[in-house]
């Protein structure tokens, strides 16, 4: 068995959610707009799903759940609809600097039409400035969306603090959960966020479905037009299987979210002491405020991509903030934005565990990553000669 | 993602590549790249004669920082380019070697490319023998340059005096060498914050030997041929600043809180 160790992009959907699924699928197949038996039937399928959904956040009602295809939509429906809905109030809205590509695409997309984005800059661990943030609100501030938390350094953002300075300036705050609902509780009755974005394969449910939590009075301008589903804020037929699968997720990691969160935070801080002891490495974000799950590392003298390969020949699946890596052959944004040099952020290692983690997993990276790093700073014409001799030494 | 389109042949490569390592008494060496797009690449070659008297590789070695596809595009240019004239070597294009490979996904092209570079500038580096260790630095570093921004942050994270080192605990600090007392706050800098960056327009450690010793076993990290040319930032706070490297020519911003540059 390989050890899986990249489960921030993409978890596998938990066998008790699958199966609540599948009646969805043949026998339950109606569509809640209709008004016979089958309609009715879906109908309170779908009403239930959304009360579990609000009971996971603790929402006051299933009135504040909007069903959407997933996280990137609730995103674009949050600040897009928002920006629409609010434009004859402001046009500034204020994002953060090491944001999930779609907020920062969608705040590209909204410069083009006419909106103003501010992007507030982060400190060495990637928190954000409280006081900064507070600067940039002016009068025609009308959204700030800020994430929860980075999937990619798992630093997780005062949230507490940005919600009660939107609340003084009378800003929406809308936040990408992403990142914490699999480890951290989260209360919209104990932080007022306006918008909150969740997703349901982040908590091992099916991908293809999310939600988007509205305060109550909160409403946004729809940007998928069709029939009025979900009061009229997203459009299209339910996607029924999608929607009772992610609310038996919400409903299993609301039960079991605080024992599985002390275990992978012990799996997490069993990884970054064995890890840290490779010369030369070093752990990105924030040593304490992180997410259980989220261990990122930076290795001196070597590239990320080499080293994703050379693990996957271990049997080990990594990922990395490296540009080879990715589509653009850009650096990780969130690295760089946290004050790394280009080199630096290349040789990034991203390991992020989850409900089926074990500690093999975690033992297996600890006794192979050392001399995969060895030797690769073997190869490199960025090692010093003097720590050259030196790993060169440690083999023999 | 790219990793499952890489052929078997690149995979070969890049588990046992051929050729590692560096000629000492090379004919030629030809280093090209930039680990600021994550690519660089150097090439050392033993020159000899065949039976004809035409001038051929008899060794080659390569050292390479970069990404699989950078790793195994060294590794098969060495492997072709041993035992040919130079004439030949010389014309090796990016496609020959990719070629070799089975091929490689269209993003990673540009790492081909480089290979065959930098064999080509070891050729030329044989043929014209020049050392590629003197290469000349660009003058720049002598003139007196305007760094834009300066006076704007100056007490609001640009500093020309430094008196109270408290101020700076957990900061990122960019420190500009002006001389061996730079050097020295850098060095002191670091029991303060985990970040210290030095820029100098050295090419290798600067200072007096006991400094130069202090600096390469410190964390501090060091850019080298390379000066600040602006500083950036929003609501009377730095933000950045933006780094010439002037041996590559090239500009690039870092993320900072504090810029030091002493009078």
């Amino acid at each position: 068995m390989n050890a899986y160790l990249d489960y921030q992009a993409a978890k596998p959907v938990d066998p008790r959610v699958f199966d609540a699924m599948k009646p969805y699928f043949i026998e339950e197949f109606g569509n809640p707009s209709s008004l016979h038996l089958y309609g009715y039937n879906a109908t309170k399928k779908l009403e239930e799903s959304r009360q579990k959904i609000a009971e996971f956040i603790n929402a006051p009602s299933p009135d504040n759940i909007i069903f959407t295809a997933g996280a990137t939509e609730s995103n674009n429906l949050a600040i897009i609809g928002g920006a629409l809905r609010n434009k004859r109030k402001g046009n500034h809205i204020i994002i953060s600097e090491i944001e999930h590509i779609s907020i920062l695409n969608i705040g590209k997309y909204l410069e083009r039409q006419g909106f103003k984005v501010s992007r507030l800059s982060v400190d060495q661990y990637g928190r954000i400035n409280l006081n900064k943030l507070e600067r940039l609100i002016n009068d025609k501030t009308i959204l700030i969306s800020i994430s929860t938390a980075s999937n990619e350094i798992g630093t997780l953002q005062p949230i507490e603090e940005i919600a009660e300075i939107a609340q003084k300036h009378k800003v929406w705050f809308h936040s990408d959960a992403v990142a914490t609902q699999s480890s951290v509780p989260i209360d919209v009755q104990k932080v007022p966020f306006d918008l909150l974005t969740l997703s349901s394969n982040e908590i091992y449910g099916p991908r293809g479905i999310g939600a988007l939590y509205l305060k109550k009075g909160v409403r946004v301008n729809p940007i998928i037009i069709g029939g009025g589903q979900e009061k009229g804020m997203r459009s299209g037929s339910e996607n029924m299987p999608g929607i009772v699968g992610f609310a038996k997720a919400a409903e299993i990691m609301k039960a079991e979210i605080n024992t599985e969160a002390a275990r992978l935070k012990k799996l997490r801080d069993k990884l970054i002491e064995g890890i840290l002891k490779i010369p030369k490495s070093y752990l990105n974000g924030h040593p304490e405020e992180r997410t259980p799950h989220n261990a990122n590392f930076r290795f001196d003298y070597i590239e990320g991509e080499s080293l994703l390969l050379a693990l996957k020949d271990e049997n080990v699946e990594v990922a990395t903030g490296s540009a080879c890596s990715s589509k653009t052959l850009e650096p990780s944004h969130t690295l760089i934005s946290c004050g790394l040099l280009h080199e630096e952020a290349h040789g990034s290692l991203l390991l992020t565990l989850g409900r089926f983690s074990e500690e093999k997993d975690v033992d297996k990276i600890i006794e192979v990553l050392p001399e995969v790093v060895r030797k690769l700073r073997v190869l490199s014409p960025l090692t010093p000669p003097k720590f050259l001799e030196q790993i060169k030494k440690e083999v023999n | 993602m790219s990793v499952h389109k890489y052929t078997e042949k690149v995979m070969d490569h890049f588990r046992n590549p051929r050729n590692v390592g560096e000629i000492e008494d090379a004919d030629g060496v030809g280093k090209v790249g930039n680990p600021v797009c994550g690519d660089l690449m150097w090439i050392y070659i033993k020159v000899g004669k065949n039976k004809e008297g035409e001038e051929i590789i008899t060794d080659i070695k390569f050292k390479t920082f970069g990404c699989g596809s950078a790793v195994s595009t060294s590794s098969m240019i060495t492997e072709m380019a041993k035992g040919m004239t130079l004439d030949d070597a010389y014309k090796i294009s990016r496609g020959d070697v990719a070629d070799e490979l089975d091929g490689l996904p269209p993003i990673k092209m540009h790492c081909s490319n480089l290979a065959a570079d930098a064999l080509q500038a070891a050729i030329d580096n044989y043929r014209t023998g020049s050392n590629p260790e003197l290469e000349v630095v660009t003058s720049c570093q002598l003139e007196v340059r305007v760094i834009l921004g300066l006076e704007e942050f100056l007490g609001k994270g640009v500093y020309k005096k430094v008196n109270d080192l408290e101020q700076f605990r957990d900061k990122r600090i960019i420190v500009s060498d002006t001389g061996d007392e730079s050097l020295e706050l850098a060095l002191k800098l670091t029991e303060y914050t985990g970040r210290v960056i030095l820029v100098t327009s050295a090419k290798s450690t600067p200072g007096r030997v006991e400094i130069r010793k202090k600096l390469e076993r410190s964390d501090v990290k060091i850019l080298y041929q390379s000066e600040v040319i602006e500083i950036k930032g929003e609501l009377d706070e730095v933000e950045k600043v933006v780094i010439h490297d002037f041996d590559e020519d090239e500009q690039y911003e870092l993320f900072v809180d504090v810029v030091i540059i002493l009078d």
